[in-house]
């Protein structure tokens, strides 16, 4: 069997727990939907555990005629999952400013999303890991572009892997004709990180599927630096980093939405697995120069050892109760690995027909927040002197 | 015997931590005084006291199993920080009495807490794949998100209310939608929404036929955004607008008549037009009464034609262009008069039989106090007769020196009955050809002439032949328009392409009435007439601008949607009217010459160049 599929890597490092879960994962979405036909692999040592590859998507198109009777689905109608994160939204905005219809699938909580609706984008209640609340809110989509990822606080097989596995299942059974997945890159090359595994599984899961898809890699975000780095710094806060010269090719997620859109839209990209990468790969220390440059004040920066991370590691992994931030921590595993996560994006760059000119630099992204936020303290200063002006 | 205890265990903990709590930023709390000391052991043993605060599992640590490794570390964290607390605040003010809140252990326990979850989220933060961002979320939204690091964000948008007309239309709703993306809209500021009328509603119960997508209303009503100010109204009753025009400072028109019955099509495509530029003239002239009239878009009043002193200052003039011929040799004879009639009208009426003779009427302008009409944009005339065409002349230069004097003219047609005519000043050329462009700052008089030559064959019935030597017209008014930089009221017409063959005169005809009361208001306008509208993404395709009817290619909603909005704050897309469609290649004989491309796109602003070359006052 895993021959047949090709791809089945030890994770060794999934709590037995979870991987019980996961092993009885079975979901019915409606008696009239035969969709699921789940096969989960036995493991075949004790503590050396495999994904559950095994699920084949077998999910059948249902009834074609009836779709094809029906109202036609109109090529504008988009759903985003993961709408709320920080590339979700960036893509919804995109989206409807280039005229789609865009609906977005967001997790009942108390706290509504009340920005997507500001925007004018749908917002429909659906939980991946309840997949019996996915079907209704495919109705009418033409296109998936699916950014969801678990928060690192969630237990990362509920959302990632079978949450993931339903979607697409539903996906192709309700005739969806286009679902843009958001991978890792270099996924295939960490089975120990939980979070790539689960993404490469996923992509392979997706390419099985025979629904028309495009799999997007991405390297890293520079919105998350802002929060990382950028903000601390300002604040004259302490900046936490590691030593690992790992490098990575930050990418503006507002460059990512507007590429998957093109990407969507170019029949050329179909079945492809696209790598997004930023202009240059950069190290945290780099960044933090960067930053520092810009922000005209140094750094008080904590320098955390990689060995220390993974020390910390290999400890919770000693205690089922701690594997949870065990696997929090698994990308130091990553980061001990000297990887560089960037990628040629000339091939890329000519197949989208994009100029690589319009691609934003880190160095420019920085800029202008640095600029921008400078401004605004500056006004924010001002303010408060007129004020006490008043007073 | 526990209390010193108890603060050993504080103070041997905060040395193990010593680089941490430096790190992150506190002073450690080594006593230094009596007092300060006093003050950490009162703490201690409040803590101590307490069941599960944070020193009494500081000093489980101690003793614990290496298995509670982890609470321990909290543990540890928790203790220096109370500790440093307390001691920041002890040196800090030494006079000032502990309060109970210091001292309370809940409190204290709550507090080390958040520390060490801070401490770990960090630590754990640099072994993840993704993190999440903590920081001050209203500062990241404000900067990435809304503010100006975000590629929709336009800086006029926070001072600016656009109304919507037709907000459910194809290209209405992703008008709305991107205008709320560019942040047309303060959420501090409630009086600064986007109002939304939805137009036709009564219609729909009127005309409950398939064609007419009357069912779905609510659901579309339901698919625009909350936030936008939604108001009910239908354009063909202008005093459902009141309330919609309130509070705005720009319009976008995108309804359009649903069927193309004559009365639908006059009612929303004509009316419609004329009842939303007057709403909103009314609205503006009231903003101008509560400053005294000062504002920027009321009119200036030149003359006023409603009794007969109004009429005083005015001088009728005859004169010849051929100047060195007798007059009598051609047995001409021309003769004009401007009076007040009893009917309550100035009439200015007469004929020339004179070959190359003209007569005039002209008057020196008075205007107020502090206005100078180089901050108008030109002139309207509303003016009635038999429809003859005149020559409206500006005169330039000193008042005294006659020799300096610069004249400027502009041809100006009139309908038979009663019309409105707009004159801008960029269309006034030199008699002197040799002479500077108009500055109207400069102008003092004004004449209007008549002259037999270019007249139009008389319109009227059949039959009755008049002449067209002789004229009639009758004066109510004329005022200047105000000048602006940017368009007030951006109207969506259509080129007629896409309209079935047998009824797009009669569309065209509204629409064509549509957009000339909106050119003869005053306001400042852009006017888009886009091919055949495709319901597709937009920005993939690279568009043409046209003036002149000769397109003949489609156009996504969403390119014209993004020409509404770009056209919004752009200063070369006031008061032009033009054809927008996909680039394609012209057919032979009708050159690509004046057609510009433009690939729309965030980083270009593809429309100011592709206006730029287009004709003014269309």
């Amino acid at each position: 069997m895993a021959s047949r599929l090709g791809h089945a890597i030890p994770l060794p490092f999934i709590s037995p727990r979870l991987y019980h879960r996961a092993l009885d994962f079975n979901i019915s979405l409606g008696r009239s939907m035969d969709l699921l036909n789940s096969l989960p692999a036995h493991s075949s040592s004790l503590g050396n555990f495999r994904l559950p590859l095994r699920h084949q998507c077998n999910a059948r198109t249902v009834v074609a005629t009836d779709i094809s009777q029906g109202t036609p689905v109109r090529p504008t109608s988009v759903l985003v999952v993961g709408a709320t994160g920080t590339l979700g939204r960036q893509i919804v905005r995109r989206s409807l400013d280039e005229g789609y219809d865009v609906r977005c699938l967001v997790r009942p909580r108390p706290a509504p999303a009340d920005f997507l609706r500001d925007w004018g984008a749908i917002v429909v209640n659906g939980d991946l890991s309840k997949p019996e609340t996915i079907p209704a809110t495919l109705v009418g989509i033409h296109t998936i572009i699916d950014c969801a990822t678990g928060r690192p606080e969630e237990p990362i097989l509920k959302v990632d892997w079978e949450g993931k596995v339903a979607l697409i299942q539903c996906a192709k059974a309700m005739g969806i004709q286009k679902y843009v997945f958001y991978s890792i890159h270099n996924c295939d090359k960490h089975p120990e990180v939980p979070l790539m595994e689960i993404k490469y599984c996923t992509e392979k899961f997706l390419q099985d599927s025979g629904l028309n898809h495009i799999i997007i890699r991405l390297c890293g975000f520079m919105q998350g630096l802002i929060g990382q780095y950028a903000v601390p710094i300002l604040e004259e806060k302490s900046v936490w980093g590691t030593d690992a010269p790992t490098r990575i090719a930050y990418m503006d997620t507002q460059d990512i939405a507007r590429l998957t859109l093109i990407a969507m839209r170019n029949d050329k990209a179909d079945r492809k697995l696209l790598t997004f990468a930023g202009p240059r790969a950069w190290s945290t220390q780099e960044v933090i120069t960067l930053c520092e440059r810009l922000a005209g004040q140094d750094a008080n920066v904590t320098t955390v050892p990689v060995s220390v991370l993974k020390l910390t590691r290999q400890l919770t992994r000693l205690f089922q109760w701690t594997n949870d931030v065990a696997d929090r921590l698994a990308f130091s595993e990553v980061l001990a690995s000297n990887m560089v996560f960037s990628a040629s994006m000339a091939d890329t760059y000519s197949l989208l027909g994009v100029d690589s000119k319009d691609i934003v630099t880190l160095e420019r992204y920085l800029q202008d927040y640095f600029t921008n936020i400078l401004k605004k303290l500056k006004d924010l200063k001002a303010q408060s002197k007129q004020t006490d002006i008043y007073l | 015997m526990e209390l010193p205890g108890g603060y050993i265990a504080a103070a041997s903990s905060s040395n193990g931590l010593c680089s941490k709590s430096n790190s992150f930023g506190l002073r450690l709390p080594y006593p230094t005084t009596p007092n300060t000391l006093h003050r950490t052991l009162i703490a201690m043993k409040a803590s101590n006291l307490s069941t599960g605060s944070g020193g009494e599992k500081g000093r489980g640590g101690k003793k614990g199993p290496r298995k509670q490794k982890k609470k321990a570390k909290e543990g540890d964290a928790a203790a220096p920080k109370e500790a440093a607390g307390l001691d920041a605040e002890g040196s800090g003010s030494k006079q000032a009495s502990l309060s109970l809140e210091d001292v309370n252990p809940v409190g204290l326990g709550r507090r080390s807490r958040q520390i060490f979850d801070e401490l770990w989220r960090k630590f754990a933060g640099l072994g993840q794949l993704s993190t999440t961002s903590v920081v001050d979320e209203g500062l990241l939204e404000g900067v990435l998100i809304g503010g100006p690091m975000c590629e929709f964000t336009v800086a006029e948008a926070q001072d600016t209310t656009v109304l919507v007309v037709g907000a459910t239309s194809r290209i209405g709703r992703i008008v709305v939608r991107k205008l709320m993306l560019r942040g047309y809209k303060v959420k501090s500021n409630p009086p600064t929404t986007i109002q939304i009328s939805n137009i036709n509603t009564k219609d729909h119960e009127r005309y409950e036929k398939g064609l007419w997508l009357g069912k779905a209303d609510p659901e579309v009503i339901d698919m625009l955004p909350r936030s936008v100010d939604i108001v009910l109204g239908d354009v063909g009753e202008p005093t459902t607008l009141e309330s919609a025009i309130e509070g705005c400072n720009k319009i976008i028109y995108c309804a359009t008549a649903r069927s193309t019955v004559t009365a639908d099509l006059y009612r929303v495509d004509y009316r419609g037009v004329y009842n939303v530029i007057k709403a909103f003239q009314d609205h503006n002239n009231k903003l101008a009464q509560l400053r005294a009239g000062k504002s920027s878009k009321s009119k200036l009043l030149l003359a006023k034609f409603k009794s007969s002193q109004s009429l005083e200052g005015w001088e009728v003039r005859q004169g010849t262009y051929f100047e060195d011929v007798p007059i009598d040799k051609y047995n001409g004879r021309m003769d004009a008069k401007l009076e007040f009639t009893e009917s309550g009208e100035a009439v200015f009426s007469g004929y020339v039989y004179t070959r190359g003779g003209y007569v005039e009427l002209s008057k020196k302008l008075s205007l107020p106090l502090g206005s100078t009409l180089d901050r108008y944009d030109g002139l309207l005339l509303s003016v009635g007769g038999n429809g003859r065409s005149y020559v409206v002349t500006l005169e330039s230069g000193p008042l005294a020196d006659t020799s300096q004097r610069k004249l400027y003219f502009a041809r100006m047609s009139t309908k038979v009955g009663f019309c409105r005519v707009r004159i801008p000043f960029s269309s006034f050329r030199p008699v002197v050809p040799d002479d500077p462009p108009l500055d109207p700052f400069l102008v003092h008089t004004l004449m209007i002439r008549f002259e037999p030559r270019k007249q139009r064959p008389p319109e009227g019935p059949s039959g009755l032949t008049q002449d067209p030597r002789s004229f009639k017209l009758i004066l109510e008014y004329i005022k200047a328009l105000p000048t602006g930089q940017e368009t007030d009221f951006i109207l969506v017409s259509c080129t007629g392409a896409a309209i079935d063959p047998t009824r797009r005169a009669q569309v065209l005809k509204a629409k064509k009435a549509g957009e000339d009361s909106l050119r003869r208001s005053g306001l400042g306008y852009t006017i888009i007439r886009p091919g055949p509208l495709l319901e597709e993404p937009g920005g993939q395709r690279a568009l043409i601008f046209d003036q002149g009817n000769r397109i003949s290619q489609s156009i996504s909603c969403a390119d014209v949607a993004d020409i509404c909005i770009k056209a919004l704050h752009d200063s070369t897309a006031r008061n032009k009217s033009f054809d927008v469609c996909y680039e394609y290649v012209a057919e032979q004989g009708n050159g690509l010459y004046e057609l510009v491309a433009h690939l729309p796109d965030k980083a270009n602003n593809y429309l100011t160049p592709a206006l730029a070359v287009l004709e003014k006052n269309t």
